[in-house]
């Protein structure tokens, strides 16, 4: 009886405590971050480090503030929008179908798994010498290299969801008199997804890196550009604006692509970030 | 000797059909996996309406044979004669977990009613609050009533089950037991029940048919009124027959050689 007691006090005890704890996680998480902002704001201005080098958060900001009322900083966003936009939505788009495409049929496989695992094997970014002048300093050569970069994830990754559908859920399938047509959209399709949202985490991740070298290597447009022209002004404070526009778009991207993930893979009753891919360089 | 497998023409709505027809007809059925014939010149009738346990030691083939006559099996030499509409139950219930179970239910059916007729056959199931769960967070026993709804739905005139017990724990097998038992009885069936359990033959089957070297090898009538009794003494001595088949004694060791 008395244990019983003690136990209903604990529980009731720990209730308001938990909340609290959960709060102060959240904070605790902000602290380290904060932290280095103060500390580097304050060796900028105690004139400790040099501020050419590195510009106090405050100049970041100021620099930040300047590109947007100028127009420069979303026109050249924009320009890199639509170039990742662009490369993505081809790569994407024929990685789907070489994937459906070796996934659904030994010919298919025949056809074209070889040839794009071994083009695979080249770092794409090697072939930038080459594209440039293949299709010059235009949009061309950005472009076909986000694509080049990011249809290999989803190939891949798409090819081996198809083949890894079980089985025996196909052969239950099939008892239930469903066309081929209709097993390939209610069964072969559904179980490939989750594999296929994992290459297409790694196609957006590739694509961004893409864009980066792309644009630093020639451009006359794009964040890239604006970093590095900075660079060639010893503006230090715009090139750390475009590190942070970077670092904004990739996260944003990532977090569109694992929405989706929760919304199509909502099946999963333990789905949980947990099981993120992990990162792999291209 | 390469006749395809051969199907009754279909008939909807025909009348019940009377006992005494065949529902399923194998005639010098063999096949083999490269090495010696797994199934080997073998014949079996099931007559319409009845309930029949296919026994076996593992790997005597029951699968196979059961396998042929659900149309899995493209290569069978011999002929095979069964009804269009067949539905199969696996060990394990094979449901697609990203399609609700109403919808694993109804897949594949043509007619626009399919969520009232899948609604209908998860509730003659106990199902009838799980119409739109994912199938991931059913019970392992919840999961096999899908399967059976899903293979119900299809008004099939053959049930072919492959151990669909042998996966679940003792309690509720008993259930699912009784259910199957009531399904065949309610239902115009005919069933082939692949169990490699004596006990649960002579607890559901009136016929029981042992796989022996790739045939027909025992083939034992089970005329004991339902519900069935393990105490009953004619269950007992159908069991130690059974058994006898299988080469087992009653302690569970072999018997011959
Ligand atoms: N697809 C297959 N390929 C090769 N061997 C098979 C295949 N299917 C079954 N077999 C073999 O056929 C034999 C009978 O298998 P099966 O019908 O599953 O037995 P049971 O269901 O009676 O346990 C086993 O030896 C098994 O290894
Ligand atoms: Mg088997």
């Amino acid at each position: 009886m008395a244990s019983a007691t003690l136990t209903v006090e604990r529980s009731v005890a720990r209730a308001p405590s938990r909340a609290v704890s959960k709060a102060f996680d959240g904070a605790h998480r902000f602290l380290v971050p904060v932290l280095i902002l103060v500390v580097w704001q304050a060796l900028d201005s105690f004139g400790w480090i040099n501020a050419r080098l590195m510009p106090s958060p405050i100049r970041v900001a100021e620099a930040f503030w300047q590109l947007l009322v100028t127009g420069q900083l979303l026109g050249n966003l924009w320009i890199s929008l639509v170039r990742v936009a662009v490369g993505l939505g081809i790569g994407v788009f024929l990685g789907i179908a070489f994937g459906l495409f070796a996934g659904l049929s030994r010919f298919g496989e025949n056809t074209v798994d070889s040839t794009l695992q071994m083009v695979r094997t080249l770092p794409h970014l090697a072939l930038i010498p080459l594209f440039i002048l293949w299709f010059g300093i235009g949009e061309t050569p950005k472009i076909a290299l986000i694509a080049l970069g990011s249809v290999f994830p989803v190939y891949l990754n798409l090819f081996a969801g198809i083949r890894a559908v079980d089985r025996k859920v196909i052969e239950a399938a099939t008892t239930l008199d469903l066309t081929r047509a209709e097993i390939i959209w209610n069964v072969i399709l559904p179980g490939a997804l989750p594999s296929f949202l994992v290459g297409l985490r790694y196609a957006v991740g590739i694509a961004w890196l893409t864009l980066v070298v792309a644009e630093q290597v020639n451009a006359n447009s794009g964040i890239g550009y604006l970093v590095m022209n900075a660079r060639d002004f010893l503006e230090t404070d715009v090139i750390f604006v475009g590190l942070i526009i970077y670092a904004i778009l990739g996260l944003t991207t990532d977090q569109m692509v694992r929405a989706i993930e929760r919304r199509a893979l909502a099946w999963r009753p333990t789905f949980t970030d947990a099981q993120q891919p992990n990162r792999r360089a291209a | 000797m390469m006749t395809a497998l051969q199907s009754h023409t279909p008939v909807l709505d025909e009348p019940r059909v009377t006992r005494g027809e065949a529902a399923v007809s194998i005639r010098g059925l063999t096949r083999s996996f490269g090495g010696p014939n797994i199934l080997d010149d073998l014949d079996l009738e099931l007559e319409a309406g009845s309930f029949t346990a296919l026994l076996g030691r593992s790997g005597s083939g029951k699968s196979t044979l059961l396998r042929t006559l659900a149309g899995l099996d493209t290569a069978p030499a011999g002929t095979v004669s069964v009804p269009d509409r067949r539905a199969v139950v696996f060990q394990e219930p094979r449901l697609l977990p990203w399609k609700k179970v109403w919808r694993n239910v109804s897949l594949g059916l043509r007619r626009g009613d399919a969520r009232a007729r899948a609604s209908a056959a998860l509730s003659e199931l106990g199902l009838s609050h799980r119409l739109d769960a994912w199938p991931l967070t059913l019970s392992g026993g919840e999961a096999q009533r899908v399967a059976l709804a899903r293979a119900l739905v299809r008004e099939p005139k053959l049930m072919l089950l492959d151990e669909p017990f042998a996966a679940l724990d003792a309690l509720t097998r008993l259930r699912m037991q009784a259910l199957v038992g009531k399904l065949w009885q309610m239902h115009d069936l005919t069933v082939l029940l692949v169990t490699h359990d004596v006990d649960e033959a002579l607890l559901l089957a009136d016929r029981a048919v042992v796989l022996i070297d790739g045939r027909i090898g025992a083939d034992v009538a089970i005329p004991l009124d339902r519900p069935r009794h393990h105490g009953d003494p004619e269950f007992i001595r159908l069991r130690q027959q059974l058994l006898g088949t299988l080469g087992i004694d009653e302690n569970g060791l072999d018997g011959g050689g």
